[in-house]
């Protein structure tokens, strides 16, 4: 159990070091459960502790961390889970449209930009703004798909910045599926407009997906090269999808498969455009994705007929 | 959340049911609760915080426990936890059942005497 004792720092007690740690440890809680928990709990982990002791124990390290992934859970399963869910698989979609675009940001930097737009008002919970850009961006990217100009003479085919490197921008695939993608994008910002109650901030760390997936095309995945890129997009939507397993397993809650599915239905596009030229791995890809949404489904429905104390 | 949409009886599980046993006798705060199960369970049950924490946020939100009392004690906050009725009914029920399930074997094994002869 223990991690072991350790000498204080020569400016604090050692009690008072460890209430600091187990104060940072803490941080894996909500803001709010902190405010009102926070002191109450260290209270009680200072009790159980033995003398002399600075550091924490790794049992209750892992206890906090995994309370606090818990208590997350709990406390983001509150209002409508259609809404939210909606609003959160409308902000993954988002996030991997400008993915998509930042390596070809040097030749089409308004555009970017815009997609850039969308993700933060999405992210701040105002769809009404989202809707015009979403227009703008969506038509932009169907004519770039379709080898047409519009709008501006933006010059085609575009490649992606020196740092990048890589494939022309839409240059494998059609364009249903980009266009199938913005719409599922605009059809759900339309139904979140129309709702009374205001939707949730959502936190600035889902920015760091841009970066991470950058440059994957959902229809020129290099699953069988196994590149780095392709595998942080494969890698980053397993993990996502698992999240939203364990989430709606704790909380009894269907928004993580709502978001799921969204996600899910833009992936289908691209299967169902591009079926003649998948391959094996594009196949089994899909059918991942499709298993663990259909898990995210079907686990927070047991979850509620079941329960578990 | 889980009350209303419950099909079921919750499943309990084990740190629960001492949690559960361990406020049986009266109202007690999160240390004590530590140390109350860890004696009932003949220290086989030894809740990190974290754990206790968050099974006692999911018993108070099916109704199953209340907060009796707010203190602070040396600078530090407790609460102090009590069993509701449902709680109580809760426990004891589970705890029927455990006899029952025991039973089965036991009322077998000491019926024909070989595992103690």
């Amino acid at each position: 159990m223990s991690a072991g004792t350790h000498a204080a720092p020569t400016t604090e007690t050692p009690k008072r070091a460890l209430a600091r740690r187990y104060e940072r440890l803490l941080l894996f809680y909500p803001r709010d459960y902190r405010r009102r928990f926070g002191a109450e709990l260290v209270a009680t982990l200072l009790d159980g502790s033995e003398p002399g002791r600075a550091l924490p124990s790794l049992t209750e390290s892992a206890g906090l961390i995994r309370g606090g992934f818990r208590t997350r859970a709990t406390f983001a399963a509150r209002g409508s889970p259609w809404r939210d869910g909606l609003h959160l698989g409308i902000l993954v979609v988002v996030l991997a449209d400008l993915a998509m675009l930042v390596p070809y940001a040097g030749s089409m930097p308004v555009w970017t930009g815009l997609s850039a737009a969308i993700v933060l008002a999405v992210l701040r919970g105002r769809p009404g703004l989202a809707i015009p850009l979403v227009l703008l961006v969506g038509g932009k990217v169907v004519a770039i798909a379709l080898g047409r100009p519009w709008l501006d003479e933006t010059l085609l085919p575009i490649f992606p910045d020196a740092i990048w490197g890589g494939r022309a921008l839409y240059s494998v695939g059609g364009p249903v599926a980009p266009a199938a993608a913005y719409t599922v994008v605009l059809l759900g910002l339309l139904v979140l407009t129309a709702g009374d109650t205001s939707l949730k901030k959502r936190s600035w760390c889902w920015w760091a997906v841009v970066p991470l997936i950058a440059g994957t095309d959902p229809a020129g995945l290099d699953l069988a090269g196994g590149s780095p890129r392709t595998m942080a997009r494969v890698g980053l939507e397993v993990a996502l999808l698992l999240l939203a397993i364990w989430a709606g397993r704790l909380a009894g809650d269907p928004r993580w498969a709502v978001a799921a599915g969204t996600y899910l239905l833009t992936e289908l596009t691209v299967l169902a455009e591009n079926l003649s030229s998948s391959t094996r791995q594009d196949v089994a890809h899909f059918a991942l994705l499709a298993f663990l949404t259909f898990a995210a489904i079907a686990v927070p429905y047991r979850a509620r007929t079941q329960p578990q104390l | 959340m889980v009350a209303d949409m419950a099909k079921k009886s919750p499943t309990v599980s084990e740190p629960t049911y001492f949690i559960l046993a361990a406020l049986l006798d009266g109202p007690l705060h999160g240390h004590a609760i530590i140390r109350r199960t860890l004696e009932l369970s003949e220290n086989r049950v030894k809740l990190p915080v974290g754990t206790l924490y968050g099974a006692l946020d999911r018993l108070a939100a099916n109704d199953l426990i209340a907060v009796e009392r707010e203190e602070v004690v040396e600078g530090r906050p407790r609460r102090y936890f009590r069993l509701t009725d449902d709680g109580r009914g809760l426990v004891s029920a589970e705890a029927l059942r455990m006899q029952q399930a025991a039973s089965v074997v036991t009322s077998r094994i000491l019926g024909t005497g070989s595992a103690f002869t």
